[in-house]
C-alpha cells in the first residue's frame, strides 16, 4: 500500500542522474579501418562518397551541405572534371559511434574514390588512419577542429574552416570598436565552443583588450536560461559581450541578450554560427544588429555569389548557407583535381588535389595552407532587414587574426 | 550586501523558474502520491503542450489566441493523462511503470518530431506581457513576473482544492488507504484517472506557459522530466507544499547557483539533490499521509 518505501526512493533519485546522462552526447574514439584499397571505376566515371547528417541534431545542416554538393553536379550534367559521377549517400547521424562505421563502409565496401562531407570534429579525426591507410582522399566540408590531424597528407583536406580561424579576425575588430572597454566571453561548454570563443580570446588581448569575464555554459540543450549569465555580464562592467552558440542555443541566447540586456548600451558580437542558417528566423527581431565574423555570407556581393544564390534558390526555393557553399567548393575542388589527376584511384586523386591552386568560390577566392584548410577571407556581417527580409548583411572584409 | 543587490534580479528570476517548474512538477508528485504510478512520461506532456503553443500561436500571437492555447493545452493534457492512467491501470511493478512510460515517452518524443521536425521553435508570449521593465534598476521581462503570479494561484487553489474540499478528502483518503475508500462506495478508479488527468492537464499548461522560455524543441521533453522528477524527490513525494519548496530551491539553484558557480552549472542541481536525501532520504516536507518505511 506504501508509496514511500525507502528502495525505491533511492531508485527514483537514480532516475533523473540516468536520464542527464542520456541527454549528453557521449564521445567515443576513433577506430581503424582495415579492408582493401579503394579504386576508383571507369575512365568515364569515378564514385564518390557523401557522408552527411541526414537525422539527428544535424540533420538540417546536413541538408544544407547535400544540397550544395548536389547542385554543383547538376550544374555540371552530373560530372566532376569530365568524370560522370555515381554518388554514394551515407547517414553521419550525430556523433562517432555512428558517424564512423557509416563513413568507413563508403571506403571499404563502397569502394570509392574519395568521400566528402563531416559535420562532426570527433568522427572525421577518428576516421584519419581509414582514409589515409586506404589512400582514398576524404574532402572535409564541415567539422571544425582546430587541429584535425597532426600532420596532412595527401588524404585529408578541409574547405570549411577551423574554429579559431572564424573568431580570430574579430579580435582586432572589436579592440577598436570599444576602445578601453572590456569584453565578457561566453560559449558553450564543449571543444568547439571553447575553440571558438578563444581563437577571439587570444587575438583580442594580443591586441590590447581586456576580457571582464569568461563562462561556459552546460551544452546540447541543457541552458535554456542565460538570465544569471547575462546579470553577471551587467555587473562585471563589460562594454560588450562576445559568444559562441549555434542551433537551438543561438535562437534562447539572442532573445534573452535582448530581454535582459537590450538598451543597456552592451554590444553583442559572435562568431558567425550565432546568425546562421533557420537560427536567424527564429531569433527574429532579437537579432538586429549583432555582429559576427564568417567566411560566407548569402549577401556577399560578388557576381560568382550572386549567381551561385540564385541557382541554388531556384532549385531548392530557401537561401543557401555557409554549410552549403562548404560543400559546393568540395565538389568544385574534386572536379578540379579529376581534371588534373592520372586517372580515378584514390590515390591519383589525393596527389591532384595538392595542385588545385585557386578555388573560385562564391565566399571569395580561396586556397589550401599548409594544414590544409583552406586560406580565405573573412567577413563582418551584421543583423539587418533588407527588403523585408533578416539578412546577414556584409559591412567589411576582416582583416587576417 | 553588495552581493544581494547585484543578484537581486537573478533570485526574482530563480522564483520565476521555480513557478514554472511547480506546475509542471505538481502532477508528477501527486500522481505518484494517489496511483503508485511513476510516469516518465511526464516530461513528454509538457512538451506536448509547448507544441500546443506553436500549433496556436506560431503565426503570431494575441490575448484570445493565449487564451486559447492554455485551454487547448489543458485539455490535450487531461485526454493525455487519462489515457496513461487506463495504460498503467493493471501494471502495479514500479520498474514496469517506469518502462511502459518511456516507452510511451519515447513514441511520443518521434511523433513530435515527425510532425514539428527538428528545428528549435518559439513561442511567443501574450502581446500584452511581451516587453520589458525596469526592475531592481535592470530590464526584466514581464511576462516572468507574471509567471510568479500564476504559479503562487496555481498553488493556492491546489491547496484549498486538497485540503478545503470533498473532492480534496477524497483524494487525500484515496492517498492514503485506498481500500478503506472503496469500502465506502467510491469508485477509486475514477479518483485515480481524475488526478493522472488533472496533474497531466497541469503538466500541459506548465510547458506551454514555460515555452517563450524554453522554446520548443525535441530533448526538452528529457529536460522537463529530469526537473520534475528532481524537484519530487526534494520535496518529497505525494507532497503539494513539498513540490513547492522543491521547485523554488531547484530554480534558485539554477539561477542564484550557476550564477555563482557557473563552472558546475552541469550538476549544481544533482549535487544539492544528494546532498538533501543524504540528510532527509524521504525529501524535505514528505506527503504526512503517506507511510514512510516499506511495503
Amino acid at each position: 500500500m506504501s508509496f514511500l518505501s525507502a528502495s525505491f526512493l533511492r531508485k527514483a533519485a537514480v532516475v533523473p542522474a540516468l536520464v542527464g546522462a542520456m541527454m549528453l552526447t557521449a564521445c567515443g574514439g576513433g577506430s581503424l579501418g582495415g579492408g582493401s584499397g579503394g579504386s576508383g571505376g571507369t575512365s568515364g566515371s569515378v564514385k564518390i562518397g557523401l557522408s552527411v547528417p541526414k537525422s539527428g541534431t544535424y540533420a538540417a545542416l546536413g541538408k544544407d551541405m547535400e544540397q550544395g554538393f548536389k547542385l554543383y553536379l547538376t550544374q555540371n550534367d552530373n560530372k566532376l572534371g569530365g568524370k560522370t559521377v555515381q554518388l554514394v549517400e551515407t547517414d553521419e547521424g550525430n556523433g562517432p559511434q555512428t558517424g564512423i562505421p557509416a563513413t568507413e563502409r563508403l571506403v571499404t565496401q563502397d569502394q570509392v574514390s574519395a568521400v566528402v562531407g563531416l559535420v562532426n570534429s570527433a568522427t572525421a579525426s577518428g576516421l584519419a588512419n581509414t582514409f589515409n591507410q586506404n589512400k582514398v582522399p576524404l574532402i572535409v566540408a564541415n567539422a571544425g577542429s582546430d587541429k584535425l590531424v597532426d600532420t596532412p597528407s595527401d588524404y585529408i583536406w578541409r574547405t570549411s574552416f577551423t574554429n579559431g580561424g572564424v573568431n580570430a579576425p574579430m579580435g582586432a575588430k572589436v579592440k577598436e570598436e570599444i576602445g578601453s572597454g572590456s569584453v565578457y566571453l561566453l560559449g558553450s561548454d564543449y571543444a568547439a565552443g571553447k575553440e571558438q570563443v578563444g581563437g577571439f580570446k587570444k587575438a583580442f588581448t594580443a591586441a590590447g583588450g581586456k576580457v571582464a569575464g569568461e563562462e561556459y555554459t552546460p551544452p546540447f540543450g541543457a541552458t535554456t536560461d542565460w538570465q544569471p549569465y547575462l546579470n553577471n555580464v551587467r555587473n562585471s562592467g563589460a562594454k560588450a559581450v562576445y559568444v559562441f552558440y549555434a542551433g537551438s542555443e543561438a535562437v534562447g541566447f539572442v532573445k534573452q541578450f535582448k530581454q535582459f540586456l537590450g538598451g543597456t548600451g552592451i554590444k553583442l558580437y559572435g562568431s558567425g554560427f550565432l546568425t546562421e542558417g533557420s537560427v536567424l528566423d527564429a531569433q527574429g527581431d532579437a537579432a538586429n544588429g549583432v555582429q559576427t565574423s564568417l567566411h560566407y555570407s548569402d549577401q556577399l556581393d560578388n557576381p560568382k555569389n550572386k549567381e551561385f544564390v540564385k541557382a541554388y534558390s531556384d532549385a531548392y526555393k530557401t537561401s543557401p548557407t555557409v554549410y552549403s557553399v562548404q560543400a559546393y567548393d568540395a565538389a568544385n575542388v574534386l572536379a578540379e583535381a579529376l581534371k588534373k589527376a592520372d586517372g580515378t584511384t584514390g590515390e591519383a586523386i589525393g596527389a591532384a588535389i595538392g595542385k588545385v591552386g585557386q578555388i573560385d568560390s562564391p565566399r571569395g577566392t580561396w586556397s589550401f595552407n599548409a594544414q590544409h584548410d583552406p586560406d580565405q577571407k573573412y567577413y563582418l556581417r551584421e543583423v539587418r532587414v533588407v527588403d523585408g527580409k533578416r539578412v546577414n548583411a556584409v559591412v567589411e572584409e576582416l582583416k587576417a587574426g | 550586501m553588495d552581493w544581494f543587490v547585484a543578484n537581486s534580479v537573478t533570485m526574482v528570476n530563480g522564483i520565476a523558474l521555480g513557478a514554472v517548474l511547480f506546475i509542471v512538477a505538481i502532477g508528477l508528485s501527486l500522481v505518484f502520491g494517489t496511483m503508485d504510478v511513476l510516469n516518465l512520461a511526464h516530461g513528454s506532456i509538457a512538451l506536448i503542450g509547448a507544441y500546443v503553443g506553436v500549433a496556436v500561436l506560431g503565426g503570431g500571437a494575441s490575448s484570445a489566441l493565449s487564451f486559447a492555447a492554455v485551454l487547448v493545452a489543458a485539455l490535450v493534457g487531461l485526454l493525455a493523462g487519462v489515457l496513461l492512467a487506463v495504460l498503467t491501470t493493471s501494471v502495479r511493478d514500479h520498474l514496469r511503470q517506469a518502462m511502459l512510460t518511456l516507452g510511451v515517452a519515447m513514441i511520443v518524443g518521434d511523433l513530435l518530431l515527425m510532425v514539428f521536425g527538428g528545428d528549435v521553435k518559439t513561442v511567443p508570449p501574450p502581446p500584452a506581457l511581451a516587453g520589458s521593465v525596469p526592475f531592481l534598476g535592470a530590464p526584466y521581462p514581464v511576462y516572468r513576473l507574471v509567471l510568479i503570479g500564476v504559479g503562487l494561484v496555481v498553488g493556492i487553489g491546489l491547496w484549498l482544492l486538497l485540503e478545503k474540499t470533498t473532492i480534496g478528502a477524497v483524494v487525500r483518503a484515496t492517498v492514503n488507504d485506498r481500500g478503506m475508500v472503496e469500502a465506502i462506495g467510491v469508485r477509486t478508479r475514477l479518483v485515480l484517472a481524475g488526478v493522472f488527468g488533472g496533474g497531466a492537464a497541469l503538466a500541459a499548461v506548465g510547458g506551454l506557459i514555460a515555452s517563450p522560455l524554453m522554446g520548443a524543441q525535441p530533448g526538452n521533453d528529457n529536460l522537463m522530466l529530469v526537473y520534475a522528477l528532481v524537484i519530487v524527490v526534494i520535496g518529497g513525494l505525494g507532497s503539494l507544499k513539498g513540490a513547492a519548496v522543491g521547485a523554488l530551491l531547484v530554480g534558485e539553484v539554477q539561477t542564484v547557483g550557476v550564477a555563482l558557480l557557473s563552472g558546475y552549472a552541469s550538476f549544481l542541481m544533482f549535487a544539492v539533490m544528494a546532498a538533501i536525501l543524504l540528510i532527509k532520504p524521504a525529501g524535505l516536507l514528505p506527503s504526512k499521509h503517506g507511510h514512510g518505511g516499506g511495503h
